[in-house]
């Protein structure tokens, strides 16, 4: 029933759903949050689970964009669209220029590579006070509201804030969804797959490596300059890796090279960190537990889990 | 691969989210008065959080668990010493258990993202610290500071320490680089330009643990005091390292804005020497309801309490007291009974300036005892300075404009 | 800068600059030879100092860090047997993912067992205290970590260069599916390799805990590090990492003195210069 052109249609009838149901089940401003995080989280998948290529340090496009988009509204009350625009931009253009030095190494060079990127940008920010607020982060951000030509959308609460995430996120989906399902998407699996192949067959691996990354990092900034506006302020961990690390999370926990995988993954997460977190504080231990149960037994994730139990009832199904 | 799995998984975490989330609103009793106390129970405020968490139960359990004839649930949140955590923690609070009373957290840094959540949500909001932002540029309505105002405290420890030493003309500083190593650098440069005093500097993160570079550069300044404008466990460390490197207690050293008795209790006698500590709350405070709070503090927990504990307790205490005053526990009524209002209370003779909503208070200048001259186990220091002067001049604060309710 | 703060500077970076090596020899041998980038290397780190704690209350100082050394390993062992070697044939990647996912695991341990609160350690009393050295004065315990760091390092060096357990190690790192087909046990090489890379981290986090204090999250604050000596001494390389320790630890010590708020991101920067420059690592020959 989900596959093919009206599995198609099924499946982004049931995303609308979520989308609808979501701030019902849990708060609007977690809610936002999965949507955030599934953008962001969506990128790393372009990277790792279409290229092949670990990044541990999507935290720092994340962070710039984030920290570009509340100096851009604080100091010159840019507006939303042109903020939304400008982190974009940021987070683009800073991987095209780190992604450059980072892919010409693979394997644990490139992640190092990510990763060192990654913790220079979080000292720098730590420690230029004056630009970003240092550990205490960014405060004073506002939101400003939509201008769509005449009208001026105001999206001061967590409600309306929420309706413009979910619009923004399947913008996002769908154009995520036309790079994978693209011949650049080809590309991109092909050279995870088998790198070497891929060159052989013509392709210049190193630049659609570099696309890919470059890409990732304009849909991680995207994420980052909606996550800004959540709280009015930007906090320190937004370019932290601490953040890199748990959108390789929920790339690994949602199932990777699917694309809804990563949606799932953010779900997962941001769930967990909301309702157990209060009940028990250790709960980064559950996080821990559940990532090394998918990296030994389940390397596809919930997408696999479920699969593999709709496999199961349906063949019990079958039998009876 | 199969995306079927979407739909079942759809509905077993509808199921289950419902389940988990507890419509706390509908069954939370409308008498009840839900109070939050947002402090630090993991990160570099660790072992303050629960120190602080004592503190407001005592303040709550001495009212009777309730005020205003309605019962007081007490309900904490970590704050992580994180802004993106206590921000949200405190939103969640607010949306699901209906808080209207917010006191925390520790972190100066923190607060000023907390007082942004306070002013948008205009829920009541007490913090005890010592950067001056909060009753300074962020100022607003709902947010109070008990603390003494670092300008005040860092002329307070200045002026009285060099009445003793007049001739300690050079200081080198450590400060924490976040809002409260600002605020209290600012002061202390500004309080020792009157004595012509030579400072040097170093800024470090909160959670610093490697000071040893730090000490070698004041060393090497060949300072009269080494003055401690940070927090937490920098401040054990740095004293710790000071003396392993042989530079205490040959220099003074000077913690303008400590805890006092807990971090007393951390160090052994030998590296207390030549301690001086400024501090906003010291046990040995001669003020009935301090000398109260101490005896209960310490029939309970076997120590006498230290700033954290008499913060949380002091503010927790006037809220509850601003509560009876305007016999109601709505935010705007709570902040009105405290504005202008010159009481008697922890700290002895209380103003909150209602333009700033700073509390003028007086701050105390701790000097520490040599093992031999301790009467008991906890008498660590005496009170050379109990001072409330000089309050800060309206020009220089830059609350302009507290804002309406 | 005077002569007494870049002497004091220049000891500082030899003590941190030691305990990088240390770190950075534990993690080269497992990277070397597993190509696995070992995520929990810093929680291991933690661990051995939290162990050093613990079991120096019934054995003393040298006791807890030989319990230290022990316990970790052991863990390092019991980690590679049970779950990076399901990996292997998989993709390294997945090992880096399952050493992230056990060092939160084991972070939250140390703080269920140990509390979150962090915890200051004393050196003996013997070690208390410093020594004038002349140029500056230095406290005496930071010496003699630097002193026996430096020689567990050399020592490692010697084993790996000049042992035939350490040409076993190193014929692995080169070739392994050679050295298993020349007769070599190579399954029980990585395990050994791994735990002896290990509870080298679990002896540096003892030795350094009476220097820097006891944390939960200490081996986030050191495992970046680590990583840095590793990339830029080059992957599997012993000296490498030795060279590249000490420099990253004067390197840093030296910014400090110089212009502290850049010290952290300096070195960042200096293994980035490192990687575009000389790819292969300072003395790395992959």
């Amino acid at each position: 029933m989900l596959e093919g052109r009206r599995g198609a249609v099924v499946r982004v009838a049931l995303l609308l759903a979520a989308i609808v149901v979501l701030p019902l089940v849990v708060r609007p401003v977690v809610a936002s949050e999965i949507w955030i995080f599934s953008i962001a989280a969506m990128a790393l998948n372009l990277i790792f689970g279409y290229t092949g290529m670990l990044s541990f340090g999507q935290a720092t496009f994340f962070g710039l964009a984030a920290y570009t988009a509340g100096l851009l509204m604080i100091h010159w009350q840019a507006p939303l669209l042109v903020v939304l625009a400008a982190g974009t931009l940021v987070g683009a253009l800073a991987a095209a220029l780190i992604g450059y030095v980072c892919i010409q190494r693979v394997g644990v060079y490139f992640i190092m590579l990510t990763f060192g990127f990654n913790q220079m940008f979080y000292f720098i920010a730590y420690k230029w006070t004056s630009l970003t607020g240092g550990d205490d982060g960014l405060p004073g951000i506002p939101r400003p509201p939509l201008a769509l030509g005449p009208l001026g959308i105001r999206l001061d609460t967590s409600v309306r804030y929420y309706v413009f995430v979910a619009a923004v996120f399947l913008l996002a989906f769908y154009a995520m969804k036309r790079v994978v399902d693209s011949p650049l998407g080809v590309i991109f699996q092909s050279i995870r797959e088998n790198p070497g192949r891929a060159a052989a067959v013509g392709y210049d691996v190193k630049r659609y490596k570099w696309l890919a990354f470059t890409i990732a990092g304009g849909f991680t900034g995207l994420a980052g300059v909606l996550y800004s506006m959540m709280f009015g302020i930007v906090p320190l961990e937004s370019i932290s890796w601490i953040i890199s690390g748990d959108i390789v999370f929920m790339v690994l926990i949602g199932g990777i090279g699917n694309l809804y995988g990563p949606l799932l993954g953010a779900a997962a997460f941001k769930w967990l960190s909301e309702t157990v977190s209060i009940v028990w504080e250790r709960w980064p231990l559950i996080l821990g537990v559940a990532l090394v149960l998918v990296v030994l037994f389940l390397r596809g994730g919930l997408v696999e889990a479920f699969a593999r139990l709709r496999e199961a009832t349906a063949g019990r199904g079958a039998e009876a | 691969m199969k995306n079927v799995s979407r739909r079942r998984f759809l509905a077993t975490t509808a199921a289950g989210t419902a389940l988990l989330r507890a419509p706390a609103l509908a069954t939370a009793q409308a008498a009840e008065l839900v109070m939050l106390g947002i402090w630090p129970f993991t990160g570099p405020f660790a072992d303050v959080g629960p120190l602080l968490d004592r503190g407001m139960r005592l303040a709550i359990e001495e009212w009777g668990n309730k005020v205003l004839g309605r019962p007081i649930k007490y309900i904490t949140r970590d704050s992580e010493t994180k802004a993106s955590a206590a921000t949200r923690r405190m939103e969640e609070a607010i949306d699901s258990e209906g808080v209207k009373i917010v006191v925390g957290p520790w972190s100066s840094g923190v607060a000023l993202a907390c007082t942004e959540v306070s002013k948008r949500r205009k829920v009541f909001y007490y913090f005890s610290g010592g950067t001056e932002d909060i009753a300074g540029k962020r100022c607003h309505r709902y947010a109070f500071n008990w603390a003494a105002s670092p300008y005040t405290a860092m002329h307070v420890v200045i002026d009285n320490y060099m009445k003793l030493n007049p001739t300690h003309k050079r200081w080198y500083l450590f400060v924490n680089d976040y809002a409260f190593g600002w605020s209290v650098e600012k002061y202390t440069r500004e309080a020792g330009q009157r004595y012509g005093i030579e400072f040097a500097a170093d800024r470090m993160p909160l959670g610093t643990r490697e000071y040893s570079g730090f000490v070698s550069k004041a060393a090497a300044f060949k300072p009269d005091v080494l003055c401690l404008l940070n927090a937490g466990q920098d401040v054990i460390v740095s004293i710790r390292e000071a003396h392993n490197f042989g530079l205490a207690p040959k220099v003074a050293i000077v913690n303008s804005w400590g805890i006092g008795t807990e971090d007393f209790l951390q160090l052994d006698p030998k590296t207390r020497e030549n301690l001086w500590v400024g501090t906003n709350a010291y046990y040995g405070a001669n003020t009935p309801v301090a000398k109260k709070m101490t005896e209960m503090y310490q029939a309970k927990y076997n120590a006498p309490p230290g700033y954290a504990p008499c913060a949380a307790y002091g503010m927790t205490r006037l809220t509850l007291r601003a509560i009876e005053k305007a016999k109601s526990a709505e935010p705007a009524d709570i902040v009105r009974a405290l504005e202008n209002w010159e009481t008697q209370d922890w700290p002895g003779r209380v103003w909150v300036n209602p333009k700033t909503h700073q509390t003028v208070r007086d701050y105390f200048l701790l000097r520490c005892k040599k093992s031999d001259q301790m009467k008991h186990q906890f008498d660590f220091a005496d009170i050379v300075a109990v001072s409330g002067q000089p309050l800060m001049p309206d020009t220089i604060n830059e609350c302009k404009d507290i804002g309406a309710l | 800068m005077n002569l007494a703060l870049l002497g004091g500077a220049v000891l500082n970076g030899l003590v941190t600059g030691m305990l990088y090596a240390l770190m950075g020899v534990g993690l080269s041998l497992i990277l070397g030879l597993l190509n696995i980038p070992n995520f929990a290397h810093g929680v291991l780190y933690a661990i051995g100092a939290y162990v050093l704690v613990s079991a120096s209350k019934a054995f003393g100082f040298l006791g807890g860090a030989v319990a230290a050394l022990a316990v970790v390993a052991v863990l390092g062992a019991l980690i590679e047997w049970g779950g990076v070697r399901r990996l292997y044939r998989v993709h390294p990647d997945y090992i880096l993912l399952l050493t992230f996912g056990l060092s939160l695991i084991l972070t939250e341990a140390i703080i269920l067992v140990w509390g979150p609160v962090g915890i200051t350690f004393q050196p003996p009393a013997l070690l208390a205290g410093a020594v004038d050295l002349g140029v500056t004065t230095y406290p005496k315990y930071r010496l003699l970590v630097m002193v026996v760091t430096g020689a567990l390092v050399l020592a490692c060096y010697l084993f790996v260069t000049r042992t035939r357990w350490g040409a076993i190690i190193r014929a692995g790192i080169e070739d392994k599916d050679m050295a298993a087909a020349l007769g070599i046990n190579i399954r029980r090489v990585f395990t050994l390799t791994f735990a002896a890379g290990t509870g080298l981290a679990g002896l540096g986090g003892a030795l350094m805990a009476p220097v820097r204090g006891l944390l939960p999250t200490m081996g986030l604050d050191i495992l970046p590090f680590a990583f840095v000596v590793v990339v830029l001494g080059g992957l599997g390389s012993l000296p490498g990492a030795i060279l590249a320790g000490l420099l990253v630890g004067v390197v840093q010590s030296l910014m400090t003195a110089i212009w502290a708020p850049g010290a952290d991101a300096s070195v960042f920067a200096l293994m980035t210069l490192g990687i575009i420059a000389r790819p292969q690592g300072l003395l790395g020959q992959r």
